[in-house]
């Protein structure tokens, strides 16, 4: 009997989905499937939220990556806001939002920030706190801080690279760089609220270097899509050689260049 | 930039792999190390799945996408043969377990998105900060358009 509840038809058939309707919303807009991709990927969002709320509590991978989610959407949204905020209300050509809101956009940027460092070094909800959950959870936080000290010592050097003073925005990257290096020193050294520093490293070698392979390996699927791509258009056929215009075409040409000229000189 | 500061990725790459290989020695330093083969063969795993995973959904985006003008025989054949290839060599790797395949699944999209979240936050932070910049007004933008009508004078 198929039920939402089951994983592979409340998560990964919805997966599976997303993956059609994006599709979909790549054709041409006068085809009638460029119409069914908002439908399909919103059916999509249901399957996946009635899947989350039929297995609440379940200690099952899906509802734990849910879970997570769900626990991570208010300071991921409150610092992305915060950072739009903060863009569109700058002496940009493009910032239509008025000036005095800047201040408030870095202060909800931070806030998520935050927040974020909160969260990962204090107790986590029930949901993500045993079995499967507590290793995905772990595995966010570690690729998070991970990421995050890499990203932003990146761009931080970056800004410096580039030269023309850019001592604030490579301070500020800096700052981010050194704390997430703290958090992870201390996770890693003494642990969290309910994860001992074992578990963090038994996370670390396990679940981190699965991930590392897991950015090659999309890397090179996407590689090899490119590939087959370029295969397939290195085979095309040229294109047929096109007939030279016909005596009657040719005065149509005319007839429609002349035409907007004339327009033209009038106005 | 100037030319002396255009190989500046050699010094960052660098930088990051040093930031990556520190924080792998300290957990080797605090966790008193771990065998080079369970290394490997998560990695290894991760691979597999990964890439198995992204040609498949790569696939659902062309299938969706097809028309009459694409060249889909080698997308689609390729595409199935190589989601094929890589889910088969996950599924041989962790002994058959399409349950365990679907919990590892879970972990890639954990990781993925804890990846974008943080890139997101870095690059968003980044955006604002540099978008804060004073520059003097460019002359330029402060002229109008004369719609292609231009005159000009020449020297005799």
């Amino acid at each position: 009997m198929w039920s939402l509840s089951d994983p592979a038809i409340g998560f990964w058939l919805p997966m599976a989905l997303i993956c059609l309707g994006t599709g979909f919303w790549l054709t041409d807009r006068k085809d009638p499937r460029k119409r069914l991709s908002v439908p399909i990927l919103l059916i999509s969002i249901v399957f996946i939220v009635v899947y989350g709320v039929e297995t609440r509590g379940m200690d099952t991978a899906e509802t734990a990556l849910l879970a997570v989610l769900l626990h991570m959407l208010g300071p991921v949204a409150l610092m992305a806001i915060g950072s739009l905020i903060a863009t569109f209300s700058g002496p940009s050509p493009v910032g239509p939002l008025p000036r005095g809101l800047r201040p408030l956009g870095f202060m909800m940027a931070m806030g998520g920030l935050l927040w974020i460092g909160w969260m990962l070094i204090s107790k986590p909800p029930d949901a993500i706190a045993h079995g499967i959950g507590e290793t995905i959870w772990g595995s966010w936080v570690d690729v998070f801080l991970t990421i995050l000290i890499l990203v932003a010592a990146l761009a931080g050097s970056f800004c410096v690279m580039m030269g023309e003073e850019r001592h604030k925005e490579a301070l500020t990257l800096a700052i981010l760089t050194i704390a997430g290096g703290v958090m992870f020193n201390e996770i890693m050294q003494n642990g969290s609220e309910g994860l001992a520093a074992a578990g963090w490293h038994q996370i670390h070698w396990e679940e981190m270097m699965f991930l590392i392979g897991g950015l090659m390996g999309v890397t090179a699927g996407v590689f090899a899509f490119i590939a087959l791509v370029y295969m397939a258009e290195k085979r095309a056929p040229d294109p047929d050689v096109i007939a030279p215009l016909s005596e009657e075409e040719k005065a149509v040409v005319d007839a429609v260049l002349r035409l907007n000229l004339e327009l033209e000189e009038v106005e | 930039m100037s030319e002396e500061k255009d190989a500046w990725w050699g010094p960052v790459a660098l930088l990051m792999l040093l930031i990556g290989f520190s924080m792998d020695l300290l957990v080797w330093q605090l966790s008193g190390g771990t065998e080079f083969s369970l290394i490997l063969d998560r990695v290894l795993l991760g691979f597999t799945l990964a890439f198995g995973l992204t040609t498949l959904a790569l696939l659902l985006v062309s299938l969706g996408a097809v028309h009459r003008h694409v060249r889909w025989h080698e997308q689609m054949i390729g595409l199935t043969l190589l989601a094929g290839l890589g889910l088969s060599l996950t599924n041989w790797q962790i002994g058959g377990s399409i349950d365990a395949m679907f919990d590892e699944g879970v972990i890639l999209l954990s990781g993925i998105t804890a990846m974008m979240a943080a890139v997101g936050l870095v690059f968003g932070l980044l955006l604002a900060l540099v978008t804060g910049r004073e520059h003097t007004p460019d002359p330029l933008l402060e002229m109008d358009s004369t719609h292609g009508d231009v005159s000009l004078e020449l020297e005799e």
